[in-house]
């Protein structure tokens, strides 16, 4: 017998080289073939491979020849090897598709006109691509549980569940709380819950984010809008200090959703549901004209006028320590540049309080404790400008102290409570609040100037770990709004000095100067780029920019859009 | 003789003129007088600029863009087949061959075949519609100079086609018939024996125009000898269709590339020879008959089958399969949300419209809206023209000139 020939030395040392669809692949032993292939611009199609989770192998769909095996095999599981002649496109391949694009509709219900993931359903566009064929089906499809309430934010439809498992993989291996689990065999197979618990993870929505067709579904967005309406701008979450990267879903003036999207420093592709829900007081509650009064005599004010009657009140107090000036870390880098330069140079403010959202939970992946995306940057920023940064405590005993007469405060977000400082805020003489929303602050306020958000400005924030992270505007400032920075840019003209800085940009090129964490920061080349739109919906922009479905005149009260 | 006064002085109002002014002197200055764009021997809304000294056209200006809807564009933004009622309004007296030409364009550049139904069905809307626009076009020349019998007996057998059409689409004028990959509906029960009912009805109201108009003496007068482009200059301007051929040129797409099934059907071509109003005149009064040959034979010879093809990523599928399979109502909404997936690529087809050929330069860059669209309207070479059939001829024979060579505001000005 003779012994086995020799292996060839591999073509390229320490690679493995192959042809996909004849084109050369020279990869790193290991590489998953899907992932190869994209680099040569071939597009195996697949349901159960996901680049963050293990392989399972179980929905067919990427099955491809090779030249090593006499049958198919599937292209998420087979290593690359050296000379394997890969083909994707061959007439058994199509077939291959062809059938298991059947197969996995044979019982899926014909529900694409109420799924909340036509537009973005992995089936339908399998179908059109590979199997385009007629239905052969002649007998009764499978009935299953349609709304099966797995969790506080997921509900399962278990007919339109292709079993790719990756929901189940994705609770094992990524959120590390297997709640979710394959049941039965054979045609009774399906996904579902242990009994007697719940989907309850701080990671459940990400599993319909990951999954393929429309089977996971999302509590919170489901029958509210179709995908196709939405457009889609790069942002970032500001549930907590983590900064996960999202796109941020929306119409009109009106986000819809947040989305991971991939950032392999930071939440790779997943994002938690408490961020995953952070989105909403971009919509409620918000404040959108400036309101000049406290309580029940406030009045719509201009925001010229505003600006003036501020300055007009601020002015007398500055560089006393009777003007207090809250600082809130929900606000961008570029908005606490702007703003403590104004307290600075105009106020004569050497020390600042930090606001902010009160702290929450921690949890054992992403979110953390500070709920609020940009204590970070506050802090550079403070020391960069040369401000003095005390904790909010201290502001809450000076004003019940009574050595403060005015505050002056950059975003409306208080970290806490305390018995007695309604009643403190009472006495004092001059309270001005840029707010995003409604709240205790701007309530007890002389005057409430409309902030904007992050989904309606550019900018950018400083992440707990320390990574300034660029943001997109969604869609333009709602109402009578406008960014922190612009109010502050406003305030300081109406106190007579020339204020330059026109833009975002223009601020934090400005600011940065001081602050030497940000000298190094290229703020143009960061940014995400817009055309990145994955399930953007397959509505273009308009010729002039604008989103579709954008009034100049807010967004109309459409029921179920 | 006084200064010729410029176009741009002419158009200056002084609403106080000095006394001069007012005074007439008999060495004549130059006039210039707008036709349009509210005229009505200026069929939509064209307006022409013309210079007179006396009453002879020195320049002949047409001025265009009254009806421009930004066409092009527009088409840019929708998916393959909502460019089809954009398609309507370009010559909207006979819409089916619009539709049908931008269909084929699209068919050939995904490198399809329809099913041969749907070729027939095709010819016979196409010709139909041609004998329709010539109707109309003969019967204005006639109302236009003075003759308005004529008109009535045109319109009133273009009406029964238009009955016809609107059996077949639904639709009097904005017809959006056919889709990609065929048609979206069969012909209706009983159409055929109506149509031919109709031919022969049209037949006899087409040969009364005839017979009130081209032995007509006023009219021969104002149209023989009028409106004269060389052969040289027609092509030089680009003059497609009965235009071209009343020149003496021999060119019709549907001989010289034969589309549909054009190449199965008997049908001569006219030819004229002087290039004058009247030879235009009368290669429509000849079209008028040799539609009528092509429409009876195709009705005769039209077979049997389906009129779209059965391609799912081109045709949506039939209703049952869309309300009732999973499969069906995933390529219909496909099709619908993201519109057919044309090969990246580009490709001018034309086909012979009414007046000349119509052409279309299409881009894809593979998606489901058209990368570009760009349409060559007959009626633009010819309206180019139109300076050079008139300039040292008298006013009046602009009328008659502007009637033959049937300019369209709507697939001229887009």
């Amino acid at each position: 017998m003779s012994p086995p020939p020799a292996k060839a030395p591999p073509k390229h040392q320490g690679f493995v080289t192959c042809t996909i669809d004849g084109a050369e692949v020279i990869a790193r032993p290991g590489t998953n073939m899907i992932e190869a292939a994209k680099h040569v611009g071939v597009e195996i199609p697949y349901y159960c491979y996901h680049p963050r989770l293990t392989i399972a192998a179980n929905c067919r769909m990427c099955l491809v020849e090779v030249s090593n095996s006499p049958k198919l095999v599937p292209a998420c599981q087979t290593p690359l090897s050296e000379g394997l002649a890969v083909k994707t496109n061959t007439p058994v391949v199509k077939e291959s598709h062809r059938s298991v694009m059947e197969f996995l509709l044979l019982n899926h219900p014909v529900d694409c006109a109420i799924c909340d993931q036509a537009g973005e359903c992995k089936l339908q566009d399998y179908y059109m691509q590979h199997d385009f064929r007629p239905s052969r089906l002649d007998d009764r499809k499978l009935l299953r549980n349609k709304r099966k309430v797995l969790g506080p934010l997921v509900v399962l439809d278990q007919e339109r569940c292709i079993l790719c498992t990756r929901c189940v993989r994705f609770m094992d291996e990524v959120a590390k709380e297997p709640q979710l689990g394959v049941f039965e065999r054979g045609s009774q197979e399906r996904i579902d819950i242990f009994p007697g618990s719940s989907l309850d993870s701080n990671y459940s929505g990400n599993t319909v984010d990951i999954c393929p067709v429309g089977a996971l579904l999302n509590r919170d967005f489901r029958f509210r809008a179709r995908a196709w309406f939405l457009s889609t701008s790069p942002s970032i979450c500001t549930g907590c200090s983590r900064g996960c990267n999202t796109f941020i879903d929306f119409f009109g003036q009106e986000t819809y959703r947040y989305r991971p999207r991939e950032n392999e420093e930071i939440n790779k592709s997943w994002l938690c549901d408490q961020g995953r829900l952070s989105y909403k007081y971009l919509n409620r509650d918000r404040v959108l004209v400036p309101t000049l009064g406290r309580g029940q005599d406030a009045q719509e004010t201009s925001a010229a006028e505003a600006a003036n009657w501020a300055s007009q009140k601020l002015k007398p107090l500055a560089n006393t320590p009777e003007l207090a000036v809250l600082a809130s870390p929900v606000a961008s880098n570029e908005d606490l540049i702007a703003c403590l330069s104004f307290v600075k140079q105009i106020l004569g403010v050497s020390r600042i309080h930090a606001g902010g959202r009160p702290a929450g939970e921690a949890d054992h992946y992403l979110m953390t404790a500070d709920k609020n995306p940009n204590r970070r940057g506050l802090e550079w920023i403070a020391n960069g400008l040369g401000l003095e940064l005390k904790p909010f405590e201290d502001l809450v005993s000076a004003i019940e102290a009574g050595s403060v007469k005015a505050l002056y405060a950059i975003g409306a977000e208080l970290p806490a409570h305390p018995p007695g400082f309604e009643a403190s805020l009472k006495r004092l003489e001059v309270v001005v609040v840029q707010a995003i929303n409604q709240g205790m602050l701007s309530a007890y306020a002389d005057l409430v100037l409309p902030a904007s958000p992050h989904s309606e400005d550019e900018g950018s924030f400083t992440n707990v770990d320390g990574f300034i992270q660029r943001f997109r505007p969604a869609y333009p400032t709602r109402g009578g709004s406008q960014p922190h920075w612009k109010w502050s840019a406003d305030l300081a003209r109406a106190a007579g000095l020339a204020w330059t800085a026109s833009s975002a940009r223009e601020v934090f090129r400005e600011g940065a100067k001081q602050i030497p964490q940000f000298a190094s920061y290229d703020w143009d080349a960061s940014a995400p780029p817009a055309h990145l739109r994955p399930g953007g919906g397959p509505l273009p922009a308009a010729a002039d920019g604008r989103p579709p479905g954008y009034r100049e005149w807010g967004t109309p009260r459409v029921r179920g859009i | 003789m006084a200064e010729p006064l410029s176009p741009e002085a002419a158009d200056a109002y002084d609403p106080n003129p000095p006394e001069s002014e007012l005074e007439a002197h008999l060495p004549t200055k130059r006039m210039v007088v707008n036709l349009g764009p509210s005229h009505p021997a200026m069929h939509g809304t064209v307006r022409m600029k013309v210079e007179l000294e006396g009453e002879t056209i020195i320049r002949a200006d047409p001025e265009i863009g009254f009806l421009h809807r930004g066409f092009q564009k527009s088409c840019e933004n929708v998916t393959w087949t909502q460019c089809l009622p954009y398609t309507d309004r370009l010559n909207y007296v006979s819409a089916l061959m619009n539709n049908f030409g931008f269909l084929s364009a699209v068919e050939k550049l995904i490198g399809i075949d329809i099913p041969e139904r749907a070729k027939y069905i095709r010819v016979i809307g196409s010709e139909l519609h041609r004998i329709a626009d010539h109707l109309t076009c003969v019967g204005a020349i006639g109302l236009e100079l003075g003759g308005f019998s004529a008109f009535l007996y045109g319109i009133e057998a273009r009406e029964l086609i238009v009955d016809r059409i609107t059996e077949l689409t639904g639709a009097r004028l904005t017809t959006s018939f056919g889709r990609v990959g065929g048609l979206e509906r069969d012909l209706p029960e009983g159409w055929v024996a109506k149509v031919l009912k109709t031919l022969d009805k049209v037949e006899t109201l087409a040969s009364e125009v005839d017979a009130l108009l081209t032995r007509n003496r006023i009219f021969v007068d104002r149209m023989k000898g009028t409106g004269v482009i060389t052969a040289l200059d027609a092509m030089d301007f680009g003059f497609t269709g009965p235009c071209l051929r009343a020149c003496g040129i021999n060119y019709d797409v549907r001989k010289a590339h034969p589309y549909w099934v054009y190449d199965q059907l008997n049908f001569d071509v006219p030819i004229g020879e002087n290039g004058d109003n009247f030879d235009r005149y009368l290669m429509r009064i000849e079209e008028i008959k040799q539609s009528h040959r092509i429409v009876r034979q195709a009705l005769q010879q039209i077979p049997e089958g389906p009129v779209i093809l059965n391609d799912w990523r081109i045709a949506l599928p039939p209703k049952s399969e869309v309300y009732g399979t999973i499969e069906g109502v995933m390529a219909h909404f496909k099709l619908i949300m993201e519109g057919i997936h044309v090969p990246a690529g580009e490709l001018y087809h034309s086909t012979e419209a009414a007046n000349g050929e119509l052409g279309w330069y299409l881009v894809s860059d593979g998606g489901g809206r058209p990368y570009k669209v760009h349409v060559r309207p007959p009626g633009f070479a010819i309206l180019s023209g139109i300076a050079r059939m008139v300039e040292g001829r008298m006013l009046a024979d602009l009328i008659p000139t502007f009637d033959t060579i049937n300019m369209i505001g709507g697939e001229v000005e887009q």
